[in-house]
């Protein structure tokens, strides 16, 4: 049985994974593959040390410092974890491949997901035209007309990710706050193919073996409209990975992991939760660093008291 | 050695990883650049019957995106 089993490659994960090294605690770290959902910008600038670096780069970088601890702790990549239990003494992790490891502690460092598009269509279109990675997918939708969900950042990000393809780009917001930067907006304003519709509600994803259209509803006058396009890129937000673990922990009306934040235990004694699982205010890539040094840390007293 | 063909975009980091590994584990795969090849964009879709990015092919197993425990499966990693 390990002392401790991290779960997750992010930031939060590779700096617990990092501090345990060094604490020379008998830990194991288990994780899909290094990096995050972030792994798909080209360009990161508030990951302090950089001036600025790509998502893969990142990546790499942070996998690099934790395998060449010079006394690094046990790592497992390519694993997905299904589930994880109470058992005596401890927790059990399982994987999708039937494995399972023990351990006294478990911290939680899964980071967030995409929110999903819960519109009928938006399971059943996804990778058949409905997209959540733009800088992966944009190239696809070459003369093709496309909308684009969502007016933060990230939704103004992904409409310039689609400029240099798509025919015609519109860009949906369900309310009239467009939250994205100033320097995106006017980029996109000077496009004569960009259109943003503002009081947007998405209702319907429409199609036969792939996305053929999008049905919305204007929240002034009530009126339905149908737009034709072929690709729905969706930037409505994240969530934070915490599925897994209903049950076994408290969770805030958010979702997320509600933790002590001075030891960044959880409400149950041996799990422990950083970055953007546990109930912070904010998730930023240092923030997640730090909740996971800070609960290394803790791990490694309680481990030395027992 | 197994065939194996990945469909890809440039700027698709899944698609970077994917790569890296297959080289990591020495391998050899042939590399279709989707945005610029409509033929293999085509062909990708009439394989996976979607269109994101990574596909990779393994002998006729067809998997999508980077998903490191199929690709293992597929290729007898251990």
């Amino acid at each position: 049985m390990y002392d401790l089993i991290i779960i997750g490659g992010g930031p939060a994960g590779v700096a617990a994974g990092i501090y345990a090294s060094r604490k020379k605690i008998n830990a194991l770290l288990v994780t899909k593959f290094f990096g995050g959902e972030w792994i798909s910008s080209d360009k990161i600038e508030n990951f302090i040390g950089f001036k600025a670096i790509s998502g893969l780069d990142l990546a790499k970088t942070l996998e690099e410092q934790l395998r060449s601890q010079p006394e690094p702790i046990a790592v497992k990549d390519g694993i997905t974890v299904s589930s994880i239990k109470k058992i005596e003494g401890g927790f059990e992790v399982a994987d999708s491949g039937e494995n399972t490891y023990q351990a006294k502690n478990i911290l939680l460092a899964l980071g967030s997901g995409y929110k999903k598009l819960d519109v009928p269509g938006g399971k059943e279109f996804e990778g058949k035209g409905i997209f959540y990675c733009s800088t992966c997918d944009a190239p696809l939708m070459k003369g093709k007309n496309v909308a684009v969900i969502g007016a933060g950042n990230s939704g103004l990000e992904a409409a310039i990710d689609l400029l240099p393809y798509a025919s015609e780009i519109n860009i949906l917001q369900y309310n009239d706050v467009i939250k994205g930067d100033a320097i995106y907006q006017e980029k996109l304003k000077a496009d004569p193919k960009v259109k943003i519709i503002t009081n947007a509600v998405t209702k319907e994803v429409l199609g036969s073996d792939f996305v053929s259209g999008l049905k919305y509803t204007d929240a002034n006058t009530n009126e339905e409209k149908t737009l034709e396009v072929s690709g729905v890129f969706v930037e409505i937000g994240y969530k934070p990975n915490t599925d897994l673990i209903k049950g076994l922990v408290k969770l805030d009306e958010r979702g997320h992991i509600i933790v002590d934040h001075k030891t960044f235990q959880s409400s149950e004694k041996g799990i422990w939760a950083a970055g953007d699982m546990a109930d912070g205010l904010y998730n930023q890539f240092t923030t997640a660093m730090g909740d996971a040094v800070n609960a290394v840390l803790n791990i490694y007293e309680t481990l030395k008291v027992k | 050695m197994a065939k194996v063909t990945i469909y890809s975009t440039p700027t698709c980091p899944y698609c970077e990883m994917a790569k890296e590994y297959f080289k990591k584990n020495n391998v050899e795969f042939q590399n279709f650049d989707v945005s610029a090849d409509e033929k293999a964009a085509r062909e990708m879709i009439e394989k996976s019957h979607q269109m994101g990015v990574p596909v990779i092919d393994i002998e006729g197993t067809i998997i999508v995106g980077f998903d490191r425990p199929s690709i293992d499966k597929a290729l007898g990693i251990k």
